[in-house]
Order: C-alpha cells, then structure tokens, then sequence
C-alpha cells in the first residue's frame, strides 16, 4: 500500500447527481482504504470553486470537464496550472423546455405532439416567428461559460442552422434553473441532474433530449487539482484517483446506482427527492408528465467495466474540447493555446500510474451489489 | 499606471453608479443601504431571494455587483458579458470565511472580481471607489491595447500593398504612397481598407497569373 504524503485533503463539490462518485468514495470508506481523511467541501458556484481551487483553499475538486483548460489558458480568472488525471462522469445533461414554449413548438408546427428526442428544427419556426414579429428572442441558460452544457446546447442548435444570434444565452445557477423555468424568466435550459427531472415532476417543462443524444460518451466531469499539488504530494494524488476509481467501479452496478441515490437524497450532499435523483442513476429520462420516460442506460456514466479507459483522461477529448471553445468564441485574441496545452493539463500517465498501483494491490474492483 | 486610475475616480466621482448588492443576510445589507446613504452609489435592489434575480439585472443594468462569494449567483453575475450581450461589469465579493486573504490573492490579478473580507459598512464606500476605478483603469488599458493593435494591422496592410504596388506598377515607394492616398481622398475610403482593397486585389491577379 502507498502511503500518502499528505493525508488530509479537502475536496470541492457542487451538489449534482454526477457528484455521486466523491460522496460514495467517502461514505463507503474508499478514501479510507487508501489511507485518506477526505472532507467534501460542497460548494455553491463553478467560479468559487475554482477560485478556492486556485488559491489552495481546495486540494482538489470536481470540475466540468473543460475548466482545467480554461484555468490553464486563464480565461475568466487568472492562468494557473490545474491539471485533470481522473474523469469522473461521462453525459448527465438534458436540455428542458418550458411548457410555454412546448405549446409555441407545436402551435408554430401544426403538431400534436413531439418526438423524442426532439430535434432542433422545430424550433426553428418559433425563432422565425418570433424575429419577424419582433417578439422577444428566446432565452436559454447553461451553467457556466466554460462548460460542456454550453456547447451542447450552441451544437444542437447550429445542426439545424439556428442563428445563434437569433437566441440569448445566459448562465443560471442550477439550484435556481427550475425556479427561473417557471417564472417564464427563461425557455429552457441545458443542465444536469437532478434539475431537469424535477421540472417534469414540477410539471413546468419537458425534457426534449439528453446530452447522450447530441454528444455520445463525452467526459462531463474530472478531478481537477493543481499541478504543484500533485509535484509536491504525487502518492496522494495516486490514492485519491484510485479511491474515486473504486467508486466509479462501484457506480457500474445499476442496482448499486439505487443504493447511491439514496445517499446523495441527504441534506449535505444534494438536498433533494429520491425521485428525481435516482431516474437518470437508473438510466431513464423523465419527460413530460403526460408521457413515459425514455430509456436511456448512459444518462449517467460514472465506469464501464469492458471499455476499461472511460476514466482515463485522453487526450483527444481534450483538443476536442478546446475546438469548442474556439468555435465558440472564447479564446480572445490575445490569448495564444500553447501546443502542448492539452498534454499539460490531461494526464493519463497519472492515471496509468493509478491503475498499475490498483493492479498490484489486487483491489476487488467490480464488486456487484449483493 | 496610479496615475491613470487617479484620474479615473476623479472622472468617475461625478457619476451615479447602479448597485445591486445581493446579500441574505437582510441586517447587514440593509447597514450597507444606510452606510451609502449620501454618495454617489445607489444601491438598486436588495436581492435576498434567488427569484427574479435576472429581470432585476435586465431592468436596474448595475454599474456594480456587490455579491456573497458563497452565492450562487455568482456564476450567473459574473458571466453576463461572457455569454450574453452585457457589458462587462466590476463584481465585488464579499466573504466572511477565514481563507479570504489566500483568494484573495488569486482572484487579486483578475480583471472584473474583487474580493474583499467580510463588509463592513464604514470601509464599504472606499472599497467600491477602489474597485470602480481599478475597473475602468483596467479596461482603459486594455482598449489602449486594443487600439494599438489594430494600428499596428493597418500599417502592416498599408506597408504591403505599398510593397506589392511597388512591384507591379514599378512604382516608387513615395509614388505607391501618393497614389494610395489619392485613392482614399477621392473614394472617402480609410488609407487601411484602400490598402486591404489593393492587396486582395493584386493578390486574385496573381493567381490569375498563375493559372494561365
């Protein structure tokens, strides 16, 4: 067993049913097991975990997939090396329309009812409709600026052609995306769970797709931490992935996936129902409150056992990453992406590493539920 | 560099700047409220609650956001001009936790955030002057650089389509000069997008060349 140089570590969170994999490490005792005393900071805003992250207030933290990039190139906040030798969750995003809208999709379409999932150009008509009228421009909202919900929503509307000028985007907190939903304030959102299932529950909107269906398997979250940390404390760097590995492992089994809901109901971690925490876990997509929910087994995907690399951060979801944020306008002019940036900040070698050490231990890595 | 920022709050002191403070903590910021009382910050909303908070921002348009650094509107405030057609805006965040100082010190080389310890309302007015001014210093320097840029790209354009006019009309250099601006005078064209006229269009006839 290593040992780590540093054992006591504090890991950010924010509240999402994709946290599952840090709140079942610590509550099955895997940060244990690997001679950790873990303490989950949960955290309310993307901009104040990585701020914390930053300045050394975290050790480490649960980050959308495309932050690391973005504290490496210093967009939104000054440069820092954060690098990502974990990914945590693959999918998890739906995108919700409000009622009000659904009623002008169908009105606008001469349609009774809409197939899902639902594919953008029926929402072409309204956002015609409403530029020719000079009626409001629809509103959507993401979580952050440097997320992948950002750019699956900017994807699934330019595959039809909507001018994305013809729509407004904005940044939402998820705890506030239902409320905002509800009050007419936006028309529909790109988030994760648990939020969109509690829209349908809430009877205010319909989920019209998920994020399996515009980007199939991306990773949504990684372990960020910083580079310093890592040189200073490399064993436990290699404890605390492996920990989060075993849980992830743990995650695979669906009646486990159960058992993980219930955990995460809790007043600490997410504070929300069982029911619209455990359907994505389950793989099923609520909808609409008139219709079934779909199945979709990938909604959440925290490791799958005969694709062992899921988890591993590969380099090319990284440039494929940073081809969004160039499409989407992010990188000003003066900012330079360095060659190596994405070599710098994905590091599958430490994960290599944290696999070897996991091999060698003989960990009973699959344990079934049962 | 101080001196620049100087000026700045001096320029600034005459204006009436829109705040939006944002605290749940109702007591307090109703002291911030009273603490402002006579300056030229008017404090807009008070927003304990999470609800309306966009149509708020839509209407009041704050000059200044006075923000908990534990909100979670903070990623919503912060990202206005990200995302959305905002201009961008000096956030001030507040925090009452002890590891202020460390993110402080991370967040301090940011362009748009402040980071202050827990508010108080005597020291609340200077820490806004300080943040307004280090705001527009900052974007003062950046539309300077901006600025020198873009003369920078125009005199590259102007010195290539000199070089190119050279070369093909077998001009001189004060010769290619003179009819470049003559062009510009005559058309009420900028010397620069004469030059990029003349360089895409000498360009095309190279080609054009090429390809017989």
């Amino acid at each position: 067993m290593i040992k780590p140089e540093q054992p006591n570590i504090s890991l950010g969170f924010i509240p999402l049913t994709d946290s599952a994999p840090l709140i079942i490490a610590k509550e099955l005792g895997f940060f244990e097991q690997w001679g950790l005393n873990v303490t989950l900071q949960k955290q309310n805003s993307w901009a104040t975990l990585r701020d914390k992250l930053h300045a050394g207030v975290l050790d480490a933290a649960q980050m959308l997939a495309p932050m690391p990039l973005a504290s490496a190139l210093g967009l939104g906040a000054p440069p820092a090396n954060v690098i990502t030798p974990l990914v945590l969750s693959l999918n998890g995003n739906a995108i919700t329309l409000s009622e009000g809208l659904l009623q002008e999709v169908l009105k606008e379409n001469e349609i009774n009812s809409v197939t899902l999932p639902m594919a953008a150009y029926l929402l072409q008509k309204v956002v015609e409709k409403r530029k020719r009228n000079g009626e409001a421009k629809l509103k959507f909202a993401t979580v952050f600026p440097y997320s992948c919900h950002y750019y699956q929503l900017r994807d699934w509307l330019k595959a039809v052609k909507v001018d994305l000028d013809d729509v407004e985007m904005l940044v939402v907190p998820p705890v506030s995306m239902v409320e905002c939903l509800k009050n007419g304030d936006i028309d529909g959102f790109c988030v994760g769970g648990p939020w969109n299932a509690k829209a349908v529950r809430a009877g205010i909107g319909m989920t019209a797709l998920t994020s399996f269906d515009i980007w199939q398997d991306s990773p949504e979250k990684v372990l960020g931490l910083l580079e310093e940390f890592h040189k200073k404390y490399p064993n436990t760097v290699l404890a605390l992935c492996a920990a989060l590995k075993q849980a992830c492992a743990w995650l695979e089994s669906v009646p486990n996936r159960f058992e993980a809901a219930r955990l995460l109901c809790n007043e600490k971690y997410l504070n929300a129902e069982l029911d619209v925490i455990a359907p994505s876990l389950l793989g099923s997509c609520l909808t609409h409150q008139s219709l079934p929910p779909r199945s979709i087994p990938s909604y959440n995907q925290f490791s799958v056992s005969n694709n062992g690399c899921i988890n591993q951060p590969e380099l090319v979801r990284g440039e494929w990453l940073i081809k969004h944020m160039v499409s989407a306008g992010q990188i000003p002019p003066h900012v330079t992406i360095p060659l190596d940036l994405v070599a710098k900040v994905f590091r599958p070698d430490i994960y290599q590493q944290m696999r070897l050490l996991i091999e060698d231990q003989g960990v009973q890595f699959y344990r079934r539920s049962g | 560099m101080i001196s620049t920022a100087k000026k700045t709050t001096q320029l600034a002191s005459h204006e009436q700047l829109n705040i939006l403070l944002i605290d749940e903590n109702v007591q307090r910021a109703e002291s911030i409220v009273t603490a402002l009382g006579n300056s030229r910050y008017k404090v807009s909303h008070l927003a304990c609650t999470q609800a309306g908070l966009l149509k708020q921002v839509d209407e009041i348009q704050p000059d200044i956001i006075v923000i908990d650094i534990e909100s979670p509107n903070r990623d919503m405030l912060e990202s206005l001009h990200t995302i959305s057609h905002y201009n961008p805006k000096p956030v001030v965040m507040f925090s009452s936790q002890q590891d202020t100082e460390t993110i402080n010190l991370s967040v301090q080389s940011g362009v748009s955030a402040y980071v202050v310890g827990d508010i108080d309302p005597e020291r609340v007015k200077p820490i806004l002057d300080a943040a307004v001014a280090r705001f527009k210093a900052f974007h003062k320097l950046k539309d300077e650089l901006d600025d020198t840029k873009h003369q920078l790209e125009s005199r590259k354009s102007i010195d290539l389509a000199k070089r190119l006019l050279m070369k093909t009309n077998k001009m001189s250099e004060e010769q290619a000069f003179h009819s470049m601006r003559k062009t510009a005078m005559d058309t009420g064209q900028k010397l620069e997008d004469v030059a990029k006229t003349i360089v895409s269009m000498l360009r095309s006839l190279e080609q054009g060349h090429e390809h017989d």
